[in-house]
């Protein structure tokens, strides 16, 4: 965008211009990765008015669909903490052995692993969806879950064993 | 190999929202885009990046602090969380002690727009931070400077902010005093996007923050034996500011007139420095 020298584009105004384009997008990723209607409206309108209070700061964002987006992750991974927080009291925490991640060659279905999916703990579930939903390289998911790298690799594993568990056991009754 | 968990790879795919829903939150985003111009020119106080939100004061007898204070600015305290913690009451920048038998300085933090940003930059310029934690009021990260200072860089929601005063005990001058100047100016500058003007002193320099003065207002001064950060107290009357200090076993230079006040160079009874200033 050419703009005269000294003004500078207001990125409230390019929120809002972009806003009937990105909707749909911001919309999308939610409700995949969460599967509700009601909780991705929710953390639609977060993401959005989190972008306005963005827009406000210096230096302002760059407003894009992709930058949307990644502050959609961003609540995603907050409502899941939140989730989580609010569950903990509820489990009673036992410590597990060190688990080790064996490889598993199994050629996942994807419908069953979407509802495998559904059943897992915030955080497995959290973690699985950023890494591999997502695509997401370990440090990312590390930052958006707040978490060192390692401790994220650790919970991959914790995360992956339950859904291999899930699956299988789902896989065993359908049969 | 190929990893199964793969399989679960998936693009974002568009989806249309309830149009009632979409209508409802673009009049919100309107109303909040309105709000937040608003408020940005009302209050002018909301920290920048490079602006100490908070400090506290690390001190080795967090008891004999609470006291010295106490009589010197009239310092009154909150209900103590921990036993080695105390928070000062009514002032409009927090201010906090920590007990701690070997930082003696102030612990400053700044506020960020970006603390991971800012924890990287960090560790790039040299310095140690550690991994961002979120804390009630945000994401936080200690750190220390390449030239042992401690502080922590945080993100300031500017929620239930009072206005700053220069009422008496109210911090309104940092001193980061350090052996090394120009190393300093090249990590604050990296870290916290300061840039300086020179100050009246020796290898003293004025932070600035977003072309204007720092708040509160700060300087880095170079050359000194010892890296720490110094405070200088608002007191409302200087001289008996100084009696007050020396009755209470601290140790304080007669007044002195600056062009912006009268002011004195302490010690307080555990030996750490601060400065005091009846401002103009």
């Amino acid at each position: 965008m050419n703009l005269p020298a000294g003004v500078e584009p207001d990125p409230g105004a390019a929120l809002l211009a972009l806003y009937d384009a990105a909707l749909p997008e911001v919309y999308g990723y939610l409700l995949s990765r969460c599967g509700q209607r009601a909780l991705a409206e929710d953390l639609t309108a977060e993401t959005f008015l989190a972008a306005v209070e963005a827009t406000g700061k210096r230096p302002p964002p760059e407003v894009s669909t992709a930058w949307l987006v990644g502050v959609a992750r961003h609540k995603l991974a907050d409502h899941w903490r939140r989730t989580e927080r609010e569950q903990r009291g509820l489990r009673v925490v036992h410590s597990r052995p060190e688990e080790h991640d064996d490889p598993w060659d199994e050629r996942l279905d994807v419908m069953t692993a979407r509802e495998v999916l559904t059943g897992l703990g915030p955080h497995h579930r959290g973690a699985l969806i950023l890494r591999y939903l997502d695509g997401l390289p370990v440090p990312e998911v590390a930052k958006l879950l707040g978490r060192t790298v390692h401790a994220t690799e650790a919970l991959l594993v914790r995360a992956r064993k339950a859904f291999k568990d899930a699956y299988e056991s789902k896989e065993g009754r359908d049969v | 190999m190929s990893d199964p968990f793969d399989a679960l790879r998936e693009p974002v795919v568009p989806v249309d929202p309830d149009p009632r829903f979409a209508a409802r939150l673009r009049a919100r985003i309107e109303r909040a885009l309105l709000d937040t111009r608003g408020t940005t020119m009302t209050t002018p106080t909301l920290p920048r990046q490079g602006d100490a939100g908070y400090v506290s004061l690390r001190v080795p007898d967090i008891e004999r602090a609470a006291a010295f204070y106490g009589s010197a600015f009239g310092w009154r305290y909150a209900e103590p969380a921990a036993p080695r913690g105390r928070q000062v009451q009514g002032l409009g920048m927090p201010h906090g002690m920590w007990e701690d038998q070997e930082t003696r300085s102030l612990f400053v933090c700044y506020h960020v727009d970006d603390v991971r940003a800012a924890v990287e930059r960090v560790r790039a310029a040299g310095g140690r931070a550690e991994e961002p934690s979120r804390e009630a009021y945000g994401l936080i990260s200690g750190c220390t400077d390449d030239q042992g200072i401690p502080f922590a860089v945080y993100e300031d929601s500017g929620e239930d902010r009072p206005a700053a005063t220069s009422r008496q005990g109210e911090v309104v001058y940092l001193t980061v005093e350090v052996p090394d100047a120009s190393a300093a100016r090249a990590f604050y500058g990296s870290v916290l996007g300061w840039e300086f003007t020179p100050g009246g002193v020796q290898d003293g320099w004025r932070v600035r923050v977003a072309d204007s003065e720092a708040r509160p207002m700060a300087a880095i001064w170079g050359g000194r034996e010892r890296a720490a950060v110094v405070a200088m107290y608002a007191v409302d009357d200087i001289g008996a500011a100084v009696a007050r200090v020396r009755a209470a076993g601290g140790t304080s230079t007669d007044p002195e007139r600056m062009p912006y006040g009268v002011t004195a160079e302490c010690r307080d009874d555990q030996g750490i420095p601060f400065q005091m200033g009846q401002l103009f």
